[in-house]
């Protein structure tokens, strides 16, 4: 295989928009952690970290679609449609495309819940949203091992580094846990640290005030 | 106005005040006693033509709010038909401090009560009723055993399960009642879906403080024009109110809306006729700890209902007045109720745990010696900030209080920019728990 002909143009761009597709759902798998403990990006509103999630996922979700559809069209090995939604049912590379339809699976069912939660409830929405956590490492397997050259060189480097950002996520969302504040203390910590920096302010002004002197 | 449904009605119907609590210290609270006062609650026809008969007397819920029962009972009765079930709340939950006429009335007219909670299970169709209180064990054990008087005498188609409120603020706030009773912590919700359609258990449920049961009682045996012989046109019928005077000491009376505040506090208020005070009060506080300071010249010339205090700035809420004598620190009391509140966030929404107890700090700076400019600039600006930002009313009463207190302690706020404070008493004249945290 030497060059892009159009015998493997089909093959390449599914390669690509997988690799593509892998960055984003990455990218979407950190915000969406940030956000269920209501953290913040720098320079962006609250909803701003929400909104771009939204994108970002529908932006994946496009990539992933051009991915599938590519490799099912894709003359060079044989994947049925059925193989690409129902898990291990294709000859070629049975395990780690089977991951990959699963991992099409619970995105659809992602995505068709938030589509819907206006309707199913947000309880519901959220127990469903809890399988995002068993979703992105699927895929991430699936990419690593369907992929040959995802396992050596620059891809790999991008393979790790989507791990590691994924990870650096959750672990900070553990910490966050752990840290906060339950409901009804919340109040008195708030007051605690106004007045303890307004007393702070007052000091430093008094000081300034007598050195002025 | 349905006549047969009170033909039951016993033949002397009270007249004057009081209607709810009855006036004698030797009157017999028990069951026998209550029904040879007012005879029994009339059980004629559909009991939903209470609703009707409520909907003329233009009863208004008495817990604060003063929304129109009739509206409350008839959506809990429309979807308790589709539903064929529903519960029925007597919120006894006083968490406002500055309160004490659900725990008075209570004691004192516990039938009256539990005569109106069957008047709306009925007039509902609702299956299953609470007792929802939080004040003290006598009074839990008084009315634990009015509830065992009905049920002994048969006298009740639904039966009463006694729930004790947990001693917060925010306790007898609707869903927090609800979440409450339901088995989790007592805090407001979102009100989708509301209450009327999916409340204690998932069912309909109608929620209604015990004052307004009372009237409810009382309105089912002697008809609305009755109920309309008292208060005005637009706001009908009598309300409990707590009156705290200048003098430090504390009344619970029963008055037609429309009263003057001067008749409620003629002390205070009532000065002669060329419209000067007497000088006995600073500052009144009407509508309680959601409510709003009053100057005396302004509060004397207004009356205890919505349509003479909201233009005010204030409202009739739960019947809450409190006159501030003079001497006293009126920053210095605002930043103690402020504080108490701040601290009753039920800490869910930011823009109230956060905003609260930061214009509470701010209040404490302004409340000491020399504040800084900022401090009032911070507390306007905060107050604006955290209004309508909440699951519950909670943050808009409380900026509601807090912006009342920076116009009428206007001459205080100057006077402690200069470092003096016109208080020469410091000791605490506003009624604040102390606080639980983590409840």
């Amino acid at each position: 295989m030497n060059g892009i002909t159009s015998s493997t143009a089909l093959w390449y761009t599914s390669r690509a928009t997988g690799v593509v597709a892998l960055l984003l759902l990455t990218a979407v798998m950190v915000l969406g952690i940030l956000i269920s403990r209501q953290g913040r990006l720098p320079g962006l509103p609250r909803f701003g970290a929400t909104s771009l999630h939204r994108s970002v996922s529908l932006l994946a979700v496009a990539f992933v679609a051009l991915h599938v559809a590519t490799a099912i069209l894709d003359p060079f090995v044989t994947i049925g449609i059925a193989a690409a939604v129902v898990p291990f049912a294709s000859h070629y590379e049975g395990f780690w495309l089977g991951l990959g339809a699963i991992s099409l699976d619970l995105m659809a069912a992602l995505i068709v819940t938030s589509l819907l939660r206006g309707r199913i409830g947000r309880r519901t929405w959220r127990v469903v949203h809890w399988l995002a956590y068993l979703t992105w490492p699927v895929a991430f397997a699936h990419s690593i091992g369907s992929a040959t050259d995802m396992q050596r060189g620059g891809l790999l480097y991008l393979g790790v580094a989507c791990a590691v950002a994924v990870a650096a996520a959750l672990a900070w969302r553990v910490t966050a846990a752990r840290r906060a504040v339950p409901p009804g203390q919340r109040p008195a910590r708030v007051l605690a640290e106004a007045t303890a920096g307004r007393r702070l302010e007052r000091d430093r002004r008094a000081r300034a005030g007598a050195g002025a002197r | 106005m349905s006549v047969d449904y009170l033909a039951a009605a016993p033949p002397a119907p009270i007249t004057g005040l009081p209607r709810l609590i009855p006036a004698d210290p030797a009157t017999d609270h028990s069951l026998a006693g209550h029904l040879a006062r007012l005879g029994p609650v009339p059980h004629r026809g559909d009991p939903r033509r209470l609703i009707g008969v409520v909907e003329a007397a233009g009863l208004t819920g008495r817990g604060g709010a003063a929304f129109p029962v009739h509206r409350k009972l008839a959506a809990v009765a429309g979807q308790a038909r589709d539903r064929r079930r529903a519960v029925v709340v007597a919120n006894g939950a006083e968490g406002e401090p500055a309160s004490g006429k659900d725990a008075a009335l209570l004691w004192g007219a516990p039938h009256l009560v539990l005569d109106g909670l069957q008047l709306a299970a009925q007039a509902t169709g609702a299956t299953e009723a609470f007792l929802y209180v939080h004040r003290g064990e006598e009074l839990s054990r008084r009315l634990l055993g009015a509830l065992r008087q009905r049920s002994a005498a048969g006298l009740d188609r639904v039966e009463v399960e006694f729930v004790q409120a947990p001693d917060v603020f925010l306790a007898g706030e609707e869903s927090a009642l609800v979440s409450w009773i339901n088995g989790g912590p007592a805090r407001p919700a979102f009100k989708q879906p509301a209450v009327y359609e999916r409340g204690v258990a998932g069912l309909p449920t109608l929620v209604q403080n015990v004052e307004t049961l009372a009237h409810l009682g009382l309105i089912a045996r002697f008809g609305a024009d009755w109920f309309r012989a008292a208060g005005t046109p637009a706001e009908p019928g009598t309300m409990l109110v707590t009156v705290h005077r200048a003098d430090g000491t504390r009344y619970i009376t029963e008055t037609g809306l429309g009263t003057p505040l001067s008749a409620l506090l003629p002390d205070e208020l009532a000065g002669p006729a060329d419209g000067r005070i007497r000088g006995g009060v600073q500052a009144v506080l009407a509508g309680g700890y959601h409510g709003a300071w009053l100057a005396p010249r302004q509060a004397a010339g207004l009356a205890l209902s919505n349509a003479s205090l909201r233009p005010a700035g204030a409202f009739a809420g739960a019947g809450v007045l409190a006159a501030l004598p003079p001497g006293r620190c009126g920053l210095a009391e605002t930043a103690r109720v402020g504080r108490y509140l701040a601290l009753e966030s039920a800490g869910q929404c930011g823009p109230c745990f956060n905003g609260l107890p930061h214009i509470a700090g701010a209040l404490d700076e302004l409340a000491g010696p020399r504040p800084r400019r900022q401090a009032l600039a911070d507390v306007q600006r905060w107050a604006g900030l955290v209004t309508g930002r909440g699951a519950c009313h909670h943050p808009d009463g409380f900026a509601r209080f807090v912006r009342s207190a920076l116009t009428v302690f206007r001459a205080e706020l100057n006077a402690h920019a200069s470092g003096r404070c016109t208080a020469a008493d410091h000791t605490p004249f506003l009624p604040v728990p102390a606080v639980t945290a983590g409840s």
